[in-house]
């Protein structure tokens, strides 16, 4: 099996290495990187190769960082790493929270949780590409119909459709319904004269 | 390193050839020999604190005097923005469609996928156009118009129907972000545009793309974190003074 691999970015050199050293206590795992600062945060937004990132919260605040942590969704899941009870993040998506306070089994618990939870719905995905059903979704987004036609197609909540949206978006990387439907149309999920 | 009034403006260009792109804007042209930053400014009456301010932005990524800037009038502010959406629409968006138009051209297999690149950035062209067009008839006379009744000791109540009907506030919501279409566009050509594709041109363009993005991301940071505070400001001020009176 192919070992689950981490990058930790954080500022501090000592928190950075003792995180490293209890996930490491996981079998399979393994840290291919430690980031320490925004900058180098920024230049591996696009070449990150590690399953997960565990993220210090407070750089999610810099706009820079912002901007560039979309480049990181099509493969690369986000952990944040927060210092106080405030878990409150918003605009990007993570798959959940470790706080610096929290005891190591704690944190071993909660790693496996999360790695065990993702290696049952990856089993339905094509490496890097959407599910079927969020195909549906895609392909009626591209024909141009609203959350709640599609989800009356689709007999399913419109909360169920923006998620979706939500998935295709990080797992593509494309946020607009113009870029959406080029990416439909090159992927043939619809024809090219049936986009409005 | 900043770059300071009394270095050369050709050592300027050494440092970062991105302040070409500035130089540009402000209208100054090549051949400036050995002279300073602060005589050349001179010579094309820039402001040359102002061309400093953002000749460093454009060097130095982290650097954003935000405080500093706000301190400059509004007129000088909107007059540079207004000369940024001139090189977009005059520079920028004909060298981007231009290697479009090549690739449309150059390639046989398949051609359906180009055109619908084409068709993708002609409508970001005119959604563009759209929100420039906007503020510059809108949004600028606005402001321009609420520094001219800031600075006036006794300003006409005309001024304050006017911000019934607008407000900075206005504009800072309906202030729509303008590079999400091209980090689509960008992400399309890098990760989905099956190969065989002519990769020159390919790289070219998402050269033109990065740049544009941000070009727009810098430009869109000196309306919201400059422009909008700094009428919020005196948008407070009037209405203190009227009350006041
Ligand atoms: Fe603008
Ligand atoms: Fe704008």
């Amino acid at each position: 099996m192919a070992k689950i691999t981490f990058a930790i970015c954080e500022k501090s050199f000592l928190i950075r290495k003792g995180l490293a050293s209890v996930i490491e206590k996981i079998p399979d795992t393994k840290i291919i990187q430690q980031i320490e600062n925004a900058e180098e945060l920024i230049v591996s937004a696009n070449n990150c190769e590690a399953d997960y990132l565990i993220l210090n919260k407070k750089f999610t605040t810099d706009p820079k960082v912002k901007k560039v942590l979309s480049a990181f969704s099509g493969t690369t899941r986000f952990i944040l790493l927060v210092n106080d009870n405030n878990n409150k993040v918003s605009g990007i998506y993570y798959d959940g929270i470790i706080d610096v306070n929290d005891t190591q089994n704690f944190i071993l618990k909660k790693i496996k949780e999360i790695t065990g939870k993702n290696a049952v719905i990856q089993k339905n995905v094509i490496p890097g590409e959407i599910s079927k059903r969020e195909a549906d979704i895609l392909k009626n987004i591209a024909l141009g119909f609203s959350n709640k036609e599609i989800a009356d197609k689709l007999f399913i909540s419109v909360h169920t459709v923006v998620t979706h949206r939500k998935n295709i978006t990080r797992k593509l990387g494309i946020k607009t319904v113009p870029g959406l439907t080029i990416y439909a149309i090159i992927n043939k999920l619809i024809d090219i004269d049936k986009a409005e | 390193m900043l770059i300071t009034k009394n270095i050369k403006m050709a050592d300027v260009i050494h440092m970062n050839y991105f302040t070409l792109s500035a130089l540009n804007r402000f209208g100054i042209e090549l051949g400036f020999g050995d002279k300073s930053v602060e005589v050349v400014c001179k010579e094309y009456k820039v402001d040359p604190e102002f061309f400093l301010e953002i000749a460093n932005t454009f060097v130095n990524k982290d650097y954003f005097p935000k405080k500093h800037l706000q301190t400059f009038s509004v007129k000088l502010i909107t007059d540079y923005l207004q000369k940024t959406h001139h090189y977009y629409h005059k520079v920028k968006v004909p060298e981007i469609e231009l290697l479009i138009e090549n690739m449309v051209e150059s390639c046989y297999t398949q051609k359906d996928n180009m055109v619908l690149l084409k068709k993708f950035f002609n409508d970001y062209k005119n959604e563009l156009l759209n929100h420039t067009q906007r503020e510059e008839e809108v949004v600028f006379p606005y402001t321009i118009a609420i520094e001219n009744a800031f600075l006036n000791q006794n300003p006409d109540e005309s001024i304050l129907h006017m911000m019934e009907t607008y407000s900075i506030d206005v504009f800072e919501n309906e202030h729509d972000n303008i590079e999400e279409k091209l980090f689509d566009l960008k992400n399309i050509i890098i990760k989905y545009l099956p190969a065989p594709k002519d990769q020159r041109l390919c790289n070219k363009l998402l050269y033109e793309l990065f740049n544009l993005e941000q070009d727009l991301n810098d430009h869109s940071r000196i309306e919201e974190k400059v422009l909008v505070p700094k009428i919020r400001e005196m948008e407070k001020q009037i209405i203190n003074n009227f009350t006041n009176r």
